[in-house]
């Protein structure tokens, strides 16, 4: 039994060895690049946040490209000396470092470090004061707006019931339409049938941005540009909320078609079934379930950000909202938010009721 | 002969060299049985067979006909006359035991009428007769996920009738069923074996069915065969050689 060709029983010995060396020199790589930037991010952090704006309070920071390019210069120089000492933090994540103390120790104050500049940049960035909290004049504010929510207006229940059902429909229809054109993605998404040739490979990873891409972009943002596009209104606001549910339930579903058990695959493949018999007879059972359970998930999911969108002028329960709080009518504020957080409430029940059933 | 491996290596992304120059040859109407330890490449060598994996190198002869490199439609016709059995079932679970059965016959089925589930009488009678033949036809209408172990194993054989296969590749088919029924589902093979003149090809673990069903026995050590004859010729030096010296032999009935 051993008279098989030796390139065969040297090749995957060769193959690792060539593999791990590639890796090596590529793990090099982006260790010098981490320490780069995380050497640049602290020197910057220092100097403007701590530096600056902290210990010597100037209001309008300094600005000059030069400077920026001169700590940039300087950070190159640390970074890679610093990751070729292979004491370096990213040489730890990158499995490079010297298992010694040195780089024991480095990483764990470097780390530190890090964490703690960022924490004090973020502290004065945020403007965190304790005095504006308990200060007597924003007490006084917060008594009358909670006043005012436990004595809602019911002089406008109408209007405002009439309201939260459009914004009720406005989300229910985003998320019907996106039904169809969300299945069709999904299965453009999932790698586990996309990987197998380069083109669709090429096809799968394509998509995956551009769903990342529109996925990124909160429904707020997506009303504005549809609110120019088609007009403010409901329109505007349905098609912000279909597109960013299309781009996320795409993703949760091609997840789903990824997580499918592979022997029914399998099983069906070996029959001599085609691509899209073994689809239709292997995974649409297997996914139809969380299929649903995700769209009953993100109907509940549209109701709240269409409030939220609502506040911009995409009509329903958001914009009367808004324009009460214009006006200072803080007890039909109360009635409002009131309605929202029962709507909210009863949505939130009714899905995950549905999808316990169907389970 | 009906089967014809020469020279087979596979070796997977990871490095594993799974099977190490495998050849063999199988008649038609054998009842091959492939012993070995887990991780010893028999999962491997019934995949290549009907390529749901691809050899790295080396051979295979189906029907004469060399089906290593073959792709697309004609893989498929290859794949539609070898049935496989698998050690999960592998069944869809949400549909009906029917819809299973017959989904054995998707190679040879429009893929509209496949999808909308248009079968004609022929499909549906062959079904039943595919049924009738593993015992569960009056199971037909019942959803496959509710059936016992055993019985998703015969409709899994059921299954694979329908594509009147040459060639029976079964992956430790009995691997999860308890002794008794691991002895019925054998027999299916056995009657399938005999009556319909089915070459089978299976992996097994208990030496006792091995010795029972199989006409011919191979033994894979480390992606190598290293024993190959009659059932009966195993006697316990063989047994500790293919199972390693801590294994002592357990008796099923």
């Amino acid at each position: 039994m051993n008279n098989a060709p030796p390139e065969i029983q040297l090749h995957p010995v060769q193959m690792i060895e060539q593999d791990k060396k590639k890796k090596a020199k590529y793990n090099f790589l982006k260790a010098a690049l981490l320490d780069i930037f995380l050497v640049f991010y602290s020197i910057i952090v220092v100097q403007r946040a701590i530096y600056y704006k902290f210990i010597i309070e100037l209001r309008e920071l300094p600005f000059s490209w030069s400077t920026i390019f001169v700590i940039f210069a300087i950070s190159i120089l640390i970074g890679i000396f610093w990751t070729s000492t292979k004491t370096s933090l990213s040489c730890r994540l990158f499995g490079i470092a010297k298992d010694n103390n040195v780089s024991r120790w480095t990483t764990e104050i470097f780390g530190w470090f890090l964490f703690n500049i960022t924490f004090i940049a973020g502290w004065i960035v945020t403007k965190l004061s304790i005095v504006d909290l308990f200060s007597s004049e924003g007490i006084m504010g917060a008594q009358r707006i909670f006043g005012a929510l436990f004595q809602p207006e019911m002089g406008i229940f109408d209007d405002s019931l009439f309201a939260i059902i459009e914004t009720i429909y406005i989300a229910l229809l985003a998320t019907i339409i996106s039904i169809p054109p969300t299945l069709l993605l999904s299965f453009f998404t999932a790698r586990n049938l996309m990987k197998d040739n380069k083109l669709s490979f090429t096809i799968y990873y394509i998509l995956r941005v551009i769903l990342n891409f529109i996925r990124s972009i909160e429904p707020l943002i997506w009303a504005i540009i549809f609110s120019v596009w088609v007009g403010i209104g409901p329109y505007a606001e349905m098609i912000a909320l279909l597109v960013h549910t299309i781009a996320s339930n795409a993703k949760l579903y091609s997840e789903a078609i990824e997580n499918i058990e592979e022997g029914p695959v399998e099983a069906i493949s070996a029959t001599g079934a085609n691509k899209i018999q073994v689809v239709w007879y292997a995974i649409v059972p297997q996914i139809v379930l969380p299929f649903l359970s995700f769209t009953i998930y993100r109907w509940d999911i549209n109701v709240r950000m269409a409030t939220i969108i609502g506040l911009v002028g995409g009509g329903g329960i958001g914009t009367m909202l808004m324009q009460y709080q214009g006006l200072g009518r803080w007890h039909e504020v109360g009635l409002i938010v009131l309605m929202i957080a029962f709507v909210v409430w009863v949505m939130d029940y009714i899905s995950a009721k549905i999808r316990e059933a169907i389970y | 002969m009906i089967l014809q491996i020469k020279n087979l290596h596979k070796i997977y992304k990871n490095g594993t060299h799974a099977l190490k120059g495998v050849s063999l040859d199988v008649k038609e109407g054998e009842f091959l049985v492939i012993i070995g330890l887990s991780g010893s490449g028999k999962s491997t060598l019934l995949r290549c067979i009907n390529r749901l994996i691809e050899p790295t190198s080396g051979t295979i002869n189906f029907l004469g006909k060399d089906i290593t490199h073959i792709s697309g439609e004609e893989l498929r016709k290859v794949k539609s006359k070898i049935g496989m059995v698998f050690q999960q079932f592998n069944l869809i679970k949400r549909r009906s035991v029917l819809t299973n059965v017959i989904a054995g016959k998707l190679g040879s089925l429009k893929t509209l009428d496949s999808i909308f589930e248009k079968f004609s009488e022929d499909v549906y009678k062959e079904a039943y007769t595919s049924l009738e033949t593993v015992g569960i036809a009056d199971k037909a209408r019942v959803r496959a996920d509710s059936l016992s172990g055993g019985q998703q194993q015969r409709v899994a054989i059921a299954r694979s009738l329908m594509q009147h296969p040459k060639l029976l590749l079964a992956d430790e088919p009995v691997a999860s069923l308890d002794p008794a029924t691991s002895n019925s589902v054998m027999q299916y093979f056995e009657k399938i074996n005999k009556e319909l003149g089915t070459t089978v090809i299976c992996n097994l673990h208990f030496l006792s069915l091995v010795r029972r069903y199989a006409t011919r026995v191979i033994a894979l050590k480390a992606g190598e065969i290293i024993y190959q004859g009659l059932p009966s010729d195993i006697d316990e030096n063989w047994f500790r050689t293919i199972y390693g010296e801590e294994a002592e032999e357990v008796e099923i009935r």
